[in-house]
């Protein structure tokens, strides 16, 4: 079942156009990931599938029906700020959750120990799960987390997409933001947004497809990171290594050409491009 | 150091509030220093009565405004008129002296009266005897209290909440805005009430303050105010996007509040320009009504005008004050175009 669905939505801001005709749809089960950089327009898009924003243009369907209040009994939702009361303790704020949803505090499942703590005195990795388990703890037919793993540890991270996981293991619908590349993997579909729109939509194989990179390694990095970077080459420093983003198979001989004619010796392989590598040209 | 004086301008330049308090304030304070506080009343509403009315009212001073002459009046129809604040000093005369009775409520205004007493006349200050300044200060200072618990206090916790994230979280729980409107201003008005209602016993022990009317009508006086303090409040909230601009704002409606509502300074002793602010902010119109009834207890039908534009007031802040929070919790359609309900797709 679709839990959540947008068809060309548009909002705009004065003569800003924050998103631009996205079609969007999670269903029961997954999880989607929502990639972009910061102000490719995920917390917008996640707002208007909220309610706290209305579209300029488009729809958005929730549970298989327009957008109604009714609706907030089965959404749970993650803010990028927490959304918890600091000067509250953890239990507390799992209480507060619970009677305006009729449901039992989940005490157990939040920070152990922590719960008794008020939520400014726990650390953010602490802060993030209690967060999380507020969200959760009505079960949510539909889950919306805009950049819930932001400021946390790896450690900390790992656990929060374990928790997501459950989540889409029980049957809820699952939406996450993140700007961090190397968790689009937990996700079973990704969408990436940059400058409003969906530019692209798959599985991490899907999305970076056929793109390969040339990997350049010379003495003089410095000096061929500047070279390529003037001539406009998608080009990233991976300690001393340049990975230069092909565009055509022509691009090897071009870079090499560049670099050697510059008096530059170098090295170099292609290889498959990374998820990052491919996001710098999607964003471009 | 140059950067650092040029890099401080621009900043000053693009906080407006900063700006309007460093110009407004000034301006503000010179009006109400230079035409506002005054503690000598030259303008004294008087009415004089009895057989030598008419010869004693010529021979007032200019300070005293006589409004009324009644040769057929006696003392008892004058204390009416004191007590339900129609005039501020009564002159009974008889056939030898006279006794001129003076509004010791209107603390400022019995003082200057006191310096300018006819010849032959003696007087007779009622409600507040010893012109003690308690019985005048405590019915304000209940004002002031509700005043900053409604405006500072409240703008404050609503603001927070917009900070930390988590009125948007309210704005998805399966609330109704009026739900989270209640919940949220409740509280802040019971602790008002509970403050009122300790500064009250406190005056009355303490302070040896007396109550002579009704605690019904100071009751509703207390409840209509504190609707209007709190619109005041949530308004401030709602234009305000940090705590410290709220407090701002909320400095910025207290100071005139404090300075032209009459609590220090006479309103007659005010010239009409900066006497007309007064009579348009709220504390005014609670201090008339609080005065009225700890030290004169009046006829109802004497409050009825305060009592009424305290309402309308509460009517207008505190309606446009929901209104805007309510859109806080709910989606702005301001610039949405109104599209043909979208049919989802089937599930797959």
């Amino acid at each position: 079942m679709i839990v959540a669905q947008a068809r060309a939505v548009t909002r705009n801001f004065g003569s800003f156009t924050a998103v631009d005709r996205v079609d969007l749809d999670v269903s029961s089960g997954e999880i989607v990931g929502l990639l972009g950089a910061n102000g490719a327009g995920k917390t917008t898009l996640i707002k208007m599938l909220l309610g706290l924003l209305a579209p300029t243009s488009g729809s958005i369907a929730l549970f298989g029906e327009p957008q109604r209040a009714q609706q907030r009994r089965r959404i749970g939702y993650v803010a990028q700020n927490l959304g918890l009361y600091p000067d509250l303790t953890v239990a507390e704020n799992l209480e507060f959750r619970a009677q305006i949803f009729g449901t039992t505090p989940s005490v157990e499942m939040a920070t152990g120990d922590g719960t008794d703590l008020l939520v400014r005195e726990l650390p953010l990795g602490m802060q993030r799960r209690a967060s999380f388990t507020v969200a959760i703890q009505h079960r949510p037919d539909l889950l919306i987390l805009d950049e819930p793993t932001s400021g946390v540890s790896p450690l900390a991270r790992s656990e929060l997409w374990d928790m997501m996981r459950r989540e889409a293991d029980r049957g809820a619908g699952v939406l996450v933001s993140t700007h961090y590349m190397d968790e689009a993997v937990h996700a079973d579909r990704l969408l990436v947004m940059a400058g409003g729109s969906i530019v692209a939509a798959g599985s991490v194989g899907e999305i970076i497809g056929s793109r390969r990179t040339l990997l350049v390694r010379t003495d003089r990095w410095a000096e061929a990171f500047t070279l390529l970077d003037d001539s406009d080459y998608s080009v990233i420093l991976d300690g001393r290594d340049l990975r230069v983003l092909m565009r055509s198979d022509d691009d090897a001989r071009a870079v090499i050409g560049l670099l050697e004619g510059a008096g530059v010796a170098v090295q170099t392989t292609v290889g498959p491009a990374t998820l990052d590598e491919t996001m710098v040209e999607l964003s471009t | 150091m140059k950067a650092m004086i040029v890099k401080e301008f621009r900043q000053m330049r693009r906080d407006k509030r900063a700006m309007g308090l460093m110009i407004g304030l000034p301006v503000m304070l010179l009006v109400i220093f230079g035409y506002a506080a005054r503690f000598d009343v030259g303008q004294i509403q008087t009415v004089v009565v009895g057989p030598n009315a008419v010869q004693v009212s010529q021979s007032l001073d200019s300070a005293y405004d006589v409004v009324e002459v009644d040769e057929t009046g006696d003392r008892q129809a004058v204390e009416r008129m004191l007590r339900n604040s129609e005039v501020e000093v009564g002159i009974v005369t008889g056939t030898g002296s006279s006794t001129m009775l003076v509004d010791g409520s209107e603390l400022f205004v019995a003082q200057s009266a006191l310096r300018r007493i006819p010849p032959a006349t003696q007087p007779e200050v009622l409600f507040n005897p010893n012109l003690d300044t308690a019985p005048v200060m405590v019915p304000a200072l209940i004002g002031l209290i509700l005043l900053f618990i409604g405006t500072v206090v409240t703008s404050l916790g609503v603001v927070r909440e917009r900070e930390q994230g988590t009125l948007e979280q309210l704005a998805v729980m399966p609330l109704r805005p009026v739900d989270v409107i209640v919940g949220k201003i409740a509280p802040y008005f019971l602790v008002a009430l509970f403050d009122m209602a300790v500064v009250t016993i406190a005056g009355l022990l303490l302070f040896n303050v007396p109550f002579v009317g009704s605690w019904l009508v100071f009751g509703l006086f207390g409840l209509v105010f504190l609707f209007v303090v709190l619109g005041l409040g949530v308004a401030i909230s709602t234009v305000s996007k940090s705590q410290g601009e709220a407090v701002q704002l909320a400095i910025m409606t207290l100071l005139p509040q404090i300075m032209l509502s009459g609590m220090i300074f006479p309103l007659e002793s005010m010239a009409a320009g900066v006497r007309w602010i007064g009579y348009l902010l709220p504390l005014t119109w609670f201090i008339k009504g609080a005065r009225g009834e700890f030290l004169k207890g009046p006829d109802f039908s004497a409050l009825a005008l305060p009592l009424a534009l305290l309402t309308l007031m509460a009517a207008v802040v505190f309606g446009v004050a929901m209104y805007r929070f309510r859109g806080d919790l709910a989606p702005k359609r301001g610039d949405a175009a109104q599209e043909a309900p979208f049919t989802p797709a089937a599930s797959s």
